[in-house]
């Protein structure tokens, strides 16, 4: 348990800093340009207000969209009978520009743990700026535990637009002891987007590139189209793996022909 | 100033809480060689020497010369296996070398464990059981970082 201890010591300190409680944002304010804390699997820069949280329910079904024909493939609904991988998440605002929170995800009952902190902002800056840490475990956190550090550099264009860049070290990539790997550890850099196309309609999209370290298959990527109806956000998406926590992204999709259906639900509670 | 005193110190944590995860070897040799390492010396007192609990015989049961001519002509006793495995020709296949430095795919040997088509002979060990999935892991790896006299 001693990452969980780690995040836990580091989430008391945090909340425990004066100095972190900075002038705050209007972070409650919808942004137009950011309506969610993730494109797909990446997360963004958009900020919890202090007390906020989020809640968000991913799907990932497991039915390859390549595989037989189209007949095929609606009378499988598109993937919706062949079971889905399920996450759930939860975060919470500690502090202002601070947020930490939990995904737990079905594939190998993965349990991710993650605390984000925004350093800088774009109305000042130029570029918004945020730290994140997480660490995951599967078999409910007993088992081959992947810590990642990284960072989010974000931008948004008005109310159209937003983009990302997303460095990210995640140690512990390779499911294979260190002694029998090249690589135990994965640098990826990972590339988003989101634009608005119609007043609460957006479609997005998701790379990552592993640059270093262990990189098996073929990298994540992904695209969705989403509706933003009050404090929710719909969005149906296609990627190439079932990833939605970072060791995940990094280890890449299946194949570079399989592609899956997604269905998210995100919902804002401030 | 106080705001970046409590930034860096808030990343400094986040650094300290990412050091060193990984895998247990021990859970991928399996629990009848929970110490098996990809080394030569390892590989030949665990997997060579010694026999397992769950019924795997000891190649050297076989291969060995006290008495009797080594199976498929390979002597895996301590003193002689190195030298009569790593970039030496098989007796039984022509053109197969047993262990080839650097590539595990390309060994004779790893061909023999897991009874890949195209071998001379039976899988090894003869008759089974055979050795686990991890442990070929181990034997492979040894062999890809070169094989070395470990």
């Amino acid at each position: 348990m001693r990452p969980l201890f780690r995040i836990l010591t580091i989430a008391a300190l945090v909340a425990a800093l004066p100095g972190l409680a900075a002038a705050q944002d209007d972070d409650a304010a919808l942004k137009i340009a950011e309506p969610d804390f993730t494109v797909i699997s990446l997360p963004t820069s958009l900020r919890l207000p202090k007390f906020g949280s989020a809640f968000r329910v991913t799907h990932r079904f497991q039915r390859t969209l390549g595989e037989g024909d189209f007949g095929d493939l609606a009378g499988d609904l598109f993937g919706l009978d062949n079971g889905a991988v399920i996450g759930l998440e939860y975060r919470f605002g500690i502090v202002p520009n601070g947020q930490i929170g939990f995904h737990r995800s079905s594939r190998l009952k993965t349990i991710e743990f993650f605390g984000q902190y925004g350093m800088l902002r774009q109305e000042r800056a130029g570029l918004d700026l945020s730290v994140i840490a997480t660490v995951e475990g599967v078999d409910n956190f007993k088992e081959s535990r992947s810590p990642a550090l990284g960072a989010i550099i974000g931008r948004t264009v008005g109310d159209v637009a937003a983009f990302y860049i997303e460095p990210m070290w995640v140690n512990n990539a390779n499911p294979l002891p260190s002694q029998l790997v090249d690589d135990n550890d994965t640098v990826s850099v990972g590339l988003g987007a989101r634009v608005r196309i119609r007043p609460t309609v957006y479609i997005s999209g998701e790379f990552v590139p592993r640059v270093a370290g262990y990189d098996p298959d073929v990298s994540h990527g992904g695209f969705a189209i989403e509706k933003r109806a009050g404090g929710h956000l719909f969005q149906i998406n296609f990627t190439n793996s079932f990833a939605t926590t970072p060791a995940q992204t990094v280890r890449g999709g299946t194949g570079s022909k399989d592609w899956y259906l997604g269905f998210y639900i995100s919902r804002k509670f401030f | 100033m106080r705001r970046y005193i409590g930034t860096f110190t808030f990343v400094t944590l986040l650094c300290l809480s990412a050091v060193g995860c990984d895998e247990k070897l021990s859970d991928i040799a399996g629990p009848s060689t929970p110490d098996l390492e990809p080394s030569f010396t390892s590989i030949q007192q665990l997997i060579f020497e010694t026999p397992e609990t769950g019924g795997r015989k000891n190649c050297t049961a076989c291969h060995h010369n006290v008495g009797r001519t080594p199976a498929g002509g390979l002597n895996l006793l301590h003193d002689v296996a190195y030298d009569n495995l790593v970039n030496v020709a098989s007796a039984a296949k022509a053109g197969a070398v047993r262990v080839v430095p650097g590539s595990a795919d390309a060994s004779y040997i790893v061909h023999k464990v897991e009874g890949r088509p195209g071998i001379a002979g039976a899988r090894m060990p003869l008759n089974g059981p055979y050795l686990s999935d991890g442990q070929i892991l181990i034997l492979k790896r040894w062999i890809d970082l070169g094989a070395p006299r470990n």
